[in-house]
């Protein structure tokens, strides 16, 4: 037994393509997936906007917008909002070519935005001009409200004092002393989605080791296998030495591909490392009991054999977000049952409800839907690899 | 022409694998171009936001929510354990607001209560949030002076109709240029990977030893049976490029045809010429047959990512876009954003463009060059 075990362990070590596709691809990709998102998120945040403002009579006359938009642009307020250029029309148009700005304002008898054309700047842009509309109007509306219900009683004596009074009253209202509290979840980096998705194809491809490893033992497959079949060792210990050898090689893989994601690509897998390791162990289960299946259940080449656990786990892994993140919940929104016998997404699912959630039933959900694949596959591979018989190979 | 004969008796040889390939290429390529409808006027970004209403829906709650509807998509999400939570994890929410119960009394109290609200704290979440504070704030302002519902309302919504006049400058219809970017971005991978895939296939049936060794000691020179070969693989590139030209057509429709179409088409052209002595190289390059499929995902998903095919380009980090301009796909993807902002077509506006295309041309020019002094060298050094 710890002779197979020992050869098994040579044999797959030394096959150039297997340790390819289950080793270095993975890191490979996962490299690729971190330079590409890395910003993404970054991208996605609130950021100062470029803007212009055409410096005409009118502006210059307009004291409340002047004030609001040197509030909105000074570089101490932690809350700046606008990057603004003082420009004649003709500059700001040509900043507005040259994409320098998102778009310009210009005041004449009422402020006017001109912009490229759609997206969520310029949006941004025209809401907070409109606020800054809004908040004159209130003052409007305010005095008017005031001046109805005071001017009988003559309380007013100076015009101009009462709207700066109720102007002050306006601008002391500070954002804090509206009560809205953020109770959303610290982990909302999606893009983790995609390295749990990687980490699914590795545990799926896996399986390739499996396989090759089982083909090795199978007498239709090669010589090899037709002397290791006619050996007096019972078939039971080759199986089981064979499949932990395949077991180990796999896990070393799994490992080097942790060690790579945490150190080098910080990647945040959650807290808890006990969980993660048996996720992992689980995982790894499953992607090899795929792979001995696959391997008994088909008879062909080993290339074909190959070839569908690739395309199999590729389909899978495109199902729980690989090349869209929203993938998985489209398809966990509409058809739940897909993503809930796919490997791929069992196992994204439990590292994103690991990152993302604080209890664990989700999680418990998806490792004990893992052991159920792995052994439905097991109980399979198993009847197949009894009492094989050939006539002729 | 016999180079070219047995090159089409390993192509149809191998029609099945070819043809699953460019199938699955194909699938995320049209999977990857997502419909949008097409304007050119002005239209509100509006963030996807989600309300949980714990109280009577009417008076002031039931404007704010009218409000809030007005200007952004509210979703409806049943509230069932995990769902509120993933829709905003994978962004098909962008703020959740949580009304509490007895919010209007309290409001109209003074109690000033609370509202509770999930975030994803992008760009449209914070478009959201002002949409809400901006509502509040009105709103308490407002309240301090009229104490009458009813009245607060009319204020209110007569403050919050305020609208900036816009006017936009682009006659460009956005959306479908998008569309088409995004599709002929995408190519980029669907391309170099069908080339260099069956490219070296095929000339790795080539390279066998027993057909190698015949071919050299043939009379036929070096460089004429390069020739021969890289034009019987144009062939190869030339149907694929079509296919893909084709399709853009269905799935994008008359847009295709508009100069920025064309400028397009034209350049995946070039591109696809590049893709093609790429693979021509690798494939001489190449002496393992079971290394084909890496090479293809290493080269073709490594210049999609790094070039910005799956991601925007402006997303990507500084450096990766430093390390991309080795790479053609750079070049390519680069002109498809520079097209994509072109107003007016005329020699001056497209000189980047040109600039790029023929960078392109060069890289072609190196791959063929390389090409025949690599397989010049092999011959004289492994088969003396």
């Amino acid at each position: 037994m710890r002779h197979n075990f020992k050869y098994t362990l040579k044999i797959l070590f030394q096959n150039k393509a297997l340790i390819f596709w289950t080793f270095a691809f993975p890191i490979i990709l996962g490299t690729f997936f971190n330079m590409a998102f890395s910003d993404i998120e970054k991208n996605e945040k609130l950021a100062i906007i470029d803007v212009a403002v055409v410096k005409n009579e009118k502006f210059e006359n307009d004291e409340f917008l002047k004030n609001a938009l040197k509030i909105l642009s000074d570089k101490k307020n932690k809350d700046q909002l606008f990057n603004i250029e003082y420009v004649n029309q003709k500059q700001a148009k040509k900043l507005l070519v040259e994409d320098k700005i998102t778009g310009y304002l210009i005041v004449t008898n009422k402020p006017k935005i001109v912009i490229k054309s759609n997206g969520i700047n310029e949006t941004i842009f025209k809401y907070i001009i409109e606020e800054i509309t809004t908040t004159k109007k209130m003052v409007n509306i305010i005095a008017n409200n005031r001046l109805y219900k005071e001017i009988p009683t003559n309380k007013i004596s100076n015009i101009e004092n009462f709207y700066t009074s109720i102007y002050k009253k306006i601008l002391s209202l500070k954002d804090e002393s509206i009560n809205i509290k953020d109770i959303s979840n610290k982990n909302l980096s999606y893009t983790m989605i995609e390295f749990y998705t990687l980490i699914a194809m590795a545990c799926l491809y896996g399986g390739i080791i499996g396989m090759t490893a089982i083909n090795n033992n199978l007498p239709n497959m090669s010589n090899k296998g037709k002397r290791i079949a006619i050996s007096s060792i019972p078939k039971k210990k080759l199986l089981l030495s064979t499949v932990a050898a395949s077991y180990l090689v796999q896990l070393i893989g799994l490992i080097l591909l942790f060690i790579y994601t945490i150190f080098i690509l910080k990647i945040d897998y959650g807290d808890n490392i006990f969980l993660i390791i048996l996720l992992s162990l689980v995982s790894s289960l499953a992607g090899l009991s795929l792979g001995i299946t696959v391997s008994c259940l088909i008879k062909s080449s080993e290339n074909t054999k190959t070839g569908i656990i690739l395309a199999l786990t590729m389909f899978c892994c495109f199902l729980s977000g690989m090349m869209g993140i929203t993938m998985k919940y489209i398809i966990d929104k509409n058809i739940p049952l897909l993503n809930k016998i796919n490997p791929a997404s069992m196992i994204t699912d439990g590292f994103y409800s690991l990152y993302y959630y604080d209890t664990l039933s989700r999680y418990t959900k998806n490792i004990i839907s893992l052991l159920i694949f792995s052994i439905i596959l097991l109980v399979i591979a198993t009847f197949c690899l009894r009492r094989q018989k050939y006539d002729n190979i | 022409m016999i180079i070219f004969k047995t090159f089409l008796k390993i192509l149809l040889k191998n029609k099945f694998i070819i043809i699953t390939y460019t199938a699955i290429l194909i699938f995320f390529g049209c999977f990857n171009t997502q419909t949008n409808d097409n304007t050119t006027n002005f239209s509100a970004t509006k963030p996807d936001i989600l309300i949980i209403n714990k109280d009577e829906n009417k008076g002031l709650t039931k404007d704010l929510i009218t409000y809030l509807n007005k200007n952004s998509n509210i979703k409806k999400i049943p509230d069932k354990k995990y769902s509120l939570d993933d829709a905003l994890f994978y962004r098909d929410v962008n703020y959740i607001i949580y009304i509490p119960k007895d919010f209007r009394e309290d409001f109209l109290a003074n109690k000033n209560p609370q509202i509770k609200i999930k975030s994803t704290k992008d760009y449209q979440a914070s478009l959201a949030e002002m949409m809400l504070k901006r509502y509040l704030k009105t709103a308490t302002i407002y309240h301090s002076e009229i104490p009458n519902e009813k009245d607060l309302l009319e204020s209110i919504n007569s403050t919050l109709k305020v609208s900036t006049q816009i006017q936009m400058t682009t006659k460009l219809n956005t959306n479908s240029l998008n569309k088409m970017i995004s599709y002929y971005n995408f190519a980029n991978y669907s391309i170099l990977a069908g080339c260099v895939y069956v490219i070296c296939l095929i000339l790795s049936s080539f390279k066998e030893k027993s057909i190698r060794k015949r071919t050299i000691i043939s009379s036929l020179k070096s460089s004429t049976y390069n020739l021969n070969l890289l034009l019987s693989n144009s062939l190869f590139a030339l149907i694929l490029w079509i296919f893909y030209v084709i399709l853009s057509i269905i799935l994008v429709g008359n847009a295709m045809f508009t100069p920025h179409g064309i400028l397009l088409i034209i350049n995946s052209f070039i591109f696809t010429l590049c893709a093609l002595t790429l693979a021509f190289f690798i494939g001489t390059l190449l002496s393992n047959k079971n290394a084909i499929n890496g090479i293809v995902n290493v080269i073709a998903l490594g210049s999609s990512f790094l070039c910005g095919s799956f991601v925007p380009i402006e997303y990507l980090p500084k450096s990766v876009t430093q390390i991309a301009h080795i790479l053609p796909s750079y070049y390519y993807i680069k002109n498809n954003e520079l097209i994509k902002k072109i107003e007016i077509i005329n020699l001056k506006t497209i000189n980047e463009v040109l600039i790029n295309g023929i960078i392109l041309i060069i890289f072609i020019l190196i791959f063929i060059l390389l090409t025949n002094i690599i397989s010049k060298k092999r011959r004289d050094f492994s088969y003396q």
